[in-house]
């Protein structure tokens, strides 16, 4: 497991686009976070005099960085269409790996980005909150961290899905987004609570709108419906995304490789 | 005779045209094993199932007599088609991604890249690799491991004829090795010279197969002409190791067995008392046999 974590690295440090990508991700998430609390927009209602401080930090931090999934599920998306149309995904089953390795090595490497992202969050929630000195010792509401890093597993896990399944990056790029939006567009037009399960919505829920009054789920016509609890949510998205590594696998094994 | 790999009725079709239909072969330790036949006869269908990438309609295979694996892989040196790398990375970086598939100690990407003459651009990227150059990193990239058995599609496309002769080099010390070598090509000076099996191709039936003198039919001929040619016919047929005598014009054309050559034929005849006006030996034409068979 882990020789095939290295391999992925090995195909990655080089890569310039994912120190771009994640460059990125470094460093925007601390100047928006740090933007937002100057900017103070009215129409969103957060309390802004606290939203630095502990605990707090750890809800808005994850909410502003869950922002940046898109731009991370599409370099896993782009690394996975490489292998494809470098072709050297054939070359590795050619050379003796499976094609469940080549499931297990992209679910490794995503969660290697998740848990690289999460650390980074950890390191810039805790330096926003020891500097603004909130009462709360900075451990209370670190489950977010823990949230964060599911959604962010779940965003790329769409990915996955989107990249095995078709296989050019431009247009899984484009899917991958586009699935996100027609699946909002399918929600308006079921029940709510209906739509409430449905797998986007679920993932984007884990980090949920900070506001003062605790967690509540605002749909696309802002009107708050009744929340799943974030526990449940949590145990959903983390149903959803096994069954994404499941659907994939079952697309590679049926599949030729060309 | 050791089977290294046993084809059972393999059967591939993509929707209307049939790429493989109902192969059986089975190809022994150190064979060197053509696959013969014109593009689109079902080559590299075949090759692309026997190492994992295609899945077949109907039909097995077995490496050694075991189920597939992904480890019956690692032990085998493939090039198939196109080499397939990450154009960004080094040579030497992208054999040492296929060590790590291979389980193969990184020690050895120095001296593969030494033998296909690469060692001097082992820290280029691959995109700046002309064809021929990606053509041989493909073929070091096979040789890691130091793999028993070798599949390779057509190994020599896009080489330089200096390229060509030293993968033919390479390919044949190999085979000295004990090797076994499975080469698909639809080059057939390239299998004539180089393998000692062959099994021919066409629409993806197997038209035959079987030790390429016998197949390809390549052995000399020799041609003969003398006044009395009835007579030379009839002490012809009197000596050891002639066989095919057929009347072409008013000559003779004949086969000898194997350690006989032309200057015995003479003098066999010498001693007969006839004497030859002509003798000569005739190479196979081997183009001709191969067309006369994909007809
Ligand atoms: N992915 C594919 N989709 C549809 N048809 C295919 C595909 N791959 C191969 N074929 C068809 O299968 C047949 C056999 O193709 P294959 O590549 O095995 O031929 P080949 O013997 O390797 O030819 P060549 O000498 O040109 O390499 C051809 O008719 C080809 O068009
Ligand atoms: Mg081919």
């Amino acid at each position: 497991m882990l020789d095939l974590l290295k391999i992925e690295y090995k195909k990655l440090i080089p890569y310039s686009t994912f120190w771009v990508i994640f460059g990125l991700f470094f460093l925007f998430t601390p100047i928006v976070f740090y933007g937002f609390g100057q900017v103070k927009i009215d129409a969103f209602p957060i309390d802004f005099a606290t939203m630095y401080k502990f605990p707090n930090v750890w809800n808005n931090i994850t909410y502003i960085a869950s922002w940046f999934n898109l731009l991370i599920g599409m370099l896993l998306v782009i690394l996975i269409c490489n292998e494809f149309s470098f072709k050297t995904y054939r070359q590795q089953v050619i050379d003796g790996h499976s094609k469940a390795d080549f499931i297990i090595s992209k679910i490794l490497l995503m969660s290697s980005f998740s848990l690289l992202s999460t650390l980074y969050l950890f390191i810039i929630g805790f330096f926003f909150g020891s500097f603004s000195g909130g009462e709360a010792p900075f451990l209370t509401d670190i489950k977010y961290l823990l949230i964060y890093f599911i959604q962010s597993l779940g965003y790329m896990s769409l990915g996955l899905i989107m990249a095995v399944l078709i296989r050019s990056s431009a247009l899984s790029i484009i899917l991958f987004i586009c699935s996100i939006f027609v699946e909002s567009i399918i929600r308006l037009l079921v029940p709510d609570n209906l739509a409430q399960f449905f797998p986007m919505k679920i993932i984007s829920n884990l980090t949920p709108f900070p506001s003062p009054g605790g967690v509540q789920v605002a749909n696309m016509n802002g009107v708050i419906t009744e929340a799943i609890s974030l526990n449940t949510t949590l145990i959903i998205a983390i149903i959803y995304i096994f069954s994404f590594w499941g659907i994939s696998y079952v697309i590679l094994t049926k599949k030729d490789i060309n | 005779m050791e089977a290294i790999l046993n084809i059972n009725g393999l059967s591939k079709r993509y929707g209307k045209v049939k790429a493989l239909n109902n192969l059986s072969l089975q190809i022994n330790r150190g064979d060197i094993y053509g696959i013969l036949g014109p593009n689109g006869s079902g080559k590299t269908t075949t090759l692309g199932i026997l190492l994992g990438v295609l899945n077949a309609d109907s039909g097995s295979y077995s490496w050694n007599g075991k189920a597939p694996s992904k480890y019956d892989r690692k032990n085998i040196g493939s090039l198939i088609e196109t080499p397939n790398f990450y154009p960004y990375l080094t040579a030497r970086q992208n054999l040492s991604i296929v060590c790590k598939v291979k389980e193969v100690d990184e020690s050895e990407v120095d001296s593969v890249l030494s033998i296909v003459d690469l060692i001097n651009r082992a820290d280029s990227k691959f995109k700046t690799f002309s064809l021929g150059m990606k053509q041989r990193l493909a073929i070091a990239s096979a040789l890691l491991g130091n793999p028993e058995t070798l599949v390779l599609d057509e190994p020599t496309n896009g080489l330089d004829p200096q390229g060509i002769a030293e993968i033919r080099t390479i390919i044949l010390d190999l085979a000295k090795e004990g090797k076994t070598i499975i080469m698909a090509s639809h080059i057939l000076d390239e299998v004539e010279k180089t393998c000692t099996h062959v099994a021919v191709l066409k629409l993806g039936n197997l038209l035959t197969y079987g030790p390429i003198q016998s197949v390809l039919n390549n052995q000399e001929q020799i041609v003969v002409a003398s006044e009395n040619l009835d007579g030379l016919k009839l002490t012809l047929s009197q000596i050891d190791g002639v066989s095919n005598i057929q009347q072409v014009g008013n000559k003779l054309s004949l086969m000898l067995a194997t350690g006989k050559d032309s200057s015995y034929l003479n003098k066999s005849l010498f001693d007969k008392g006839i004497i030859l006006s002509e003798i000569s030996i005739q190479k196979p034409d081997l183009e001709a046999n191969f067309l006369e068979l994909i007809k």
